[in-house]
């Protein structure tokens, strides 16, 4: 991976003209959101909107950590695209959660102010939590890897690698005191 | 690391003429045998549809309709591929929960999706596709297999500034428009840097080699701009047990340029499936070198949309040590 991650390291010189998505930090990312939560799903079903014209998938999300707000108990996640009557809608990068799954969440409102919750940046705050099975550590992934710090002009230090939850946690933190 | 094990990645090269082979970029649909996305040229015409307004955070001396009509004829040129795709009637469409399904909107101003309000995404594309054969086209017939693309917007952030001219103040709309068709066209993000579909491409509004072979085995041309080959093989751990979406690429280590000037050379890759197996196809007459990788950034696992739930998997194999051949 180090040749082709080298490859991208030259790439990111230009990264402000990046397609789809510009990677948010962290710190960007604690910033943006008035929820950040851990919680495992405990639900999740797809449906299409009363329009007919879009799917989007709910998660109903069970709360073991509130890192930013004061919502405890369990939030209603929406995620547009996913699958129901037959037809299947998808957004490139856009990963719907499953019952199951382990994550920590950076979210805000829905605009649509129906008590839904929806995910800063696409996909960007959707960190889901494994544990490796070699090191046994806990671990945190977006899918986007780690920057460090961005500016208005760029990214001005990319870090490629995987965080534990707890190197998470901790940068939540001194973001919100910081 | 001790706890990395040592892999094995056993190569079948076979170069022939070019077949219907299932490369690793395109999105699936379905779970078990994933489908491939793709559109169906023979059921209904395929057009896109602009709505020409746009807001101040447009800059540039070309019109949004110049720029999306460029950014389409460059798909619409790639080498060995047949896409048949027109531009439509202009829409006055200006809500993504009001597109119709006969309209393939192109929308500069709709703000009722909640990520416009994230300034980090440029763009988004959403595709929809059928579960199954028969399932309603909505254009007044059924589909004819699984995967069937029946629809596909593309909505730009209205709070995000692009220009419409290369190096202006701002995104460059085409790069950004030619990257999201690439989706409407049922194609994945791509691992491989210099393409397109590279999730975090910069500046790049021609296509790779790696576009090329993807578009055209979604889309393959019945009489061949060049002749294609494949490379096949399997990816596996010592102990025998199948890698799961390893990042295979193939490198051409000549400086000859089969495709000519316009298409730009680069690794062409696909993703080995849970036997292990991998085929790079669409590759041109060249000399090769094949590396395995594990999929751990920069691009990852949650890039590629669906591929492992397709095949009933959380994530895939990345246990292992890049190997090249």
């Amino acid at each position: 991976m180090k040749r082709l991650l080298a490859l991208t390291i030259l790439l990111l010189v230009g990264l402000a003209s990046a397609t789809t998505v510009k990677p948010m930090s962290i710190e960007d990312l604690t910033t943006a959101a008035s929820t950040v939560i851990e919680g495992k799903a405990t639900e999740s079903w797809s449906a299409w909107n009363p329009q007919h014209t879009l799917i989007y998938t709910f998660t109903r999300v069970r709360i073991s950590k509130t890192l930013k707000g004061n919502n405890d108990g369990t939030i209603l996640l929406k995620q547009l695209g996913g699958s129901a009557g037959g037809y299947t809608q998808k957004v490139a990068g856009v990963h719907p959660l499953m019952t199951g799954d382990q994550a920590v969440l950076f979210l805000r409102p829905s605009e649509a102010r129906d008590g839904t919750m929806v995910i800063v940046g696409l996909m960007q705050g959707n960190f889901h939590i494994e544990r490796e099975a070699k090191s046994g550590s806990v671990v945190v992934n977006n899918g986007v890897n780690d920057v460090h710090q961005s500016t208005a002009t760029g990214v001005t230090e990319y870090r490629g690698a995987k965080l534990t939850l707890k190197q998470l946690e901790a940068r939540v933190r001194r973001a919100m005191n910081g | 690391m001790a706890s990395r094990r040592r892999l094995l990645v056993g190569l079948f090269v076979v170069l022939c003429a070019i077949a219907p082979a299932f490369a690793w970029l395109p999105e699936v649909t379905g779970t078990g045998t994933p489908a491939t996305d793709r559109w169906n040229f023979g059921g209904f015409p395929v057009a896109w549809n602009l709505n020409p307004q746009t807001g101040s955070n447009i800059q540039g001396s070309r019109s949004v309709h110049d720029v999306i009509a460029a950014s389409f004829a460059t798909w619409l040129a790639a080498p060995n591929a047949t896409i048949n795709v027109s531009e439509g009637p202009i829409t006055t469409v200006s809500s993504e929960a009001a597109s119709p399904a006969s309209v393939n909107l192109i929308c500069f101003v709709c703000t009722d999706a909640d990520f416009s309000k994230d300034n980090t995404t440029l763009a988004v594309t959403i595709t929809t596709t059928t579960d199954s054969a028969g399932q309603n086209d909505g254009h007044g017939g059924t589909a004819a297999f699984a995967g069937e693309l029946i629809k596909a917007d593309i909505i730009f952030n209205p709070s995000v500034q692009f220009s419409t001219d290369p190096g202006g103040v701002g995104e460059d709309l085409q790069t950004v428009a030619t990257h999201e068709i690439g989706h409407f066209l049922g194609l994945d993000h791509s691992a491989v840097v210099r393409a397109v579909m590279f999730p975090f491409a910069s500046d790049l509004t021609t296509l790779s080699y790696d576009d090329v072979a993807g578009i055209s085995a979604l889309y393959p041309k019945g009489t061949p701009d060049y002749t294609s080959g494949s490379i096949s093989g399997t990816v596996q751990f010592a102990s025998g047990t199948p890698v799961f979406g390893a990042h295979v690429f193939a490198e051409s280590t000549t400086t000859s340029e089969p495709l000519g000037p316009n298409i730009r050379k680069s690794p062409i890759g696909t993703l080995s499936k849970p036997d292990g197996s991998y085929t790079i196809s669409g590759l041109p007459a060249d000399s090769y070198n094949v590396t395995a990788e594990p999929l751990d950034g920069p691009v990852s696992s949650s890039d590629i949309d669906g591929f492992p739930s397709a095949y009933g998997r959380d994530t895939v194999d990345t246990n292992f040590t890049t190997k090249r051949y």
